[in-house]
């Protein structure tokens, strides 16, 4: 299973809606997908690298690192990050609007 | 003049996707350099996260050395319930009042709080109990291929397009969910409508997407596991409310960032009781071992199952 700690604070419904609306084909949809994709994992771990204190940046890049699916990252940040999941949350949402903005 | 408009759309959206994408990458070197470095240092590539993850997830990893504190692993424990034991073993057949809140019941015993790859012991001491309750036989693992997991979360999909043409008003049943306008992985199910058999109408209504692009071998291994994964037969079950039924793979994905790993038709949807609200939530996904092709798809009915239920032999009492 591919997962990533952060998955389950992910919702882009507008955004998985209007790609499933442009009717691509498998491989455009797939290719189209695979950057939003890329794009949540830079936001993210900016905005996490962003909140965290610079002290533990090395320390939570290794467990990163070592289990990125791993559930007790969150803990881990939720220990030294006030707020971290709606931290997340609202970066998800700002990304999104960004990319609906106007369409 | 729509189908103008149509490109220009597709045109924009993918535009701002590719920019915010370069964006996000520059924006995160730019500001966390010692990241960029530690990430070339170990050779990960922060946008292929996912399948590192999904290397280390199969590979068995659980990272049980990490420097957390916390004793709680996200994996299970394998050791069946009591319960489940003298249920199985006294009862032999399986039959209670009431299967699916039975099935419920006991599933909450095993399973995490939050979806994500069971041991291989909890796999089979599910398909057990379910094949007692259902006498469906399924399985976690058949011939040798096995999904990435089979607990994660299934979100509502439209109709398919079953042939070229193929509207949602020529779809029976729940047409309110719409139907997507290209067609899904395998292609359509006919080349057109007056080829379309009972058997393609049923595929269509009880269809599942998984996530086969991200299975380690699926570029390797072509096309044979293409033609394998293709209206393979799963069952799905909702381990809240314990209703199951029995579909094809249809289509593939959904995409990784959507933080679901299946997808279900509106009368998949239906049959777990997962079509209102959120129209999203954990279930689980088992091939269905049915090689002479005798297991209809639909909702499982487990009070007037097809197959007689299966004994307990010796054998399986010693093994659990």
């Amino acid at each position: 299973m591919s997962r990533i700690f952060y998955d389950h604070l992910i919702i882009l419904n507008s955004l998985e809606l209007k790609i499933t609306d442009l009717g691509l084909g498998p491989e455009e949809k797939e290719a189209l997908n695979q950057l939003v994709e890329e794009t949540v994992h830079f936001r993210l771990m900016t905005r996490i690298l962003d909140s965290l204190p610079r002290e533990h940046h090395e320390e939570f890049l290794d467990f990163f690192h070592q289990a990125p699916h791993e559930e007790r990252l969150l803990k881990y940040l939720q220990e030294k990050i006030e707020d971290i999941e709606d931290i997340i949350k609202k970066e998800i949402e700002d990304l999104e609007k960004s990319l609906l903005l106007e369409i | 003049m729509k189908k103008k408009s149509a490109r220009k759309k597709k045109t924009s959206l993918r535009e701002k996707i590719v920019s915010q994408r370069l964006q996000a990458e520059k924006e995160f070197h730019r500001k966390h350099p010692h990241a960029k470095e530690f990430f070339e240092k170990k050779g990960l590539k922060l946008e292929n996260v996912r399948q590192h993850s999904s290397k280390l997830l199969a590979a068995g990893t659980l990272a049980g050395g990490l420097l957390l504190t916390s004793p709680q692993l996200s994996v299970p424990s394998a050791k069946l319930p009591y319960d489940w034991v003298k249920v199985l073993t006294d009862a032999g057949l399986v039959s209670p009042k009431d299967s699916p809140n039975f099935l419920a019941i006991r599933l909450k015993e095993v399973l995490p709080k939050i979806t994500c790859p069971l041991d291989p012991e909890v796999e089979r001491q599910i398909s057990f109990l379910v094949e007692k309750l259902s006498g469906i036989r399924v399985r976690a693992s058949l011939e040798g291929e096995r999904l990435l997991t089979c607990y994660g979360l299934i979100g509502a999909e439209q109709h398919l397009p079953r042939f070229l043409g193929d509207t949602v008003s020529q779809h029976d049943e729940w047409r309110e969910s719409g139907i997507t306008p290209g067609r899904g992985a395998w292609g359509y199910f006919v080349k057109n409508k007056n080829e379309l058999s009972n058997e393609d109408i049923l595929r269509e209504k009880y269809y599942v997407a998984v996530q086969t692009l991200y299975l380690p071998d699926w570029e390797k291994r072509q096309p044979f596991l293409r033609d394998w994964y293709q209206y393979r037969k799963v069952m799905a079950i909702n381990p809240q409310n314990g209703q199951a039924v029995v579909a094809v793979i249809a289509d593939a994905g959904p995409a990784a960032w959507t933080g679901k790993q299946f997808g279900g038709s509106p009368e998949v949807m239906v049959s777990l009781g997962l079509h209102q609200g959120m129209r999203k939530g954990p279930v689980l996904l088992f091939f269905v071992d049915d090689p002479e092709n005798k297991v209809p798809l639909g909702p499982v009915d487990f009070d007037s199952s097809f197959m007689p239920k299966i004994t307990v032999a010796e054998s399986s009492r010693k093994a659990i």
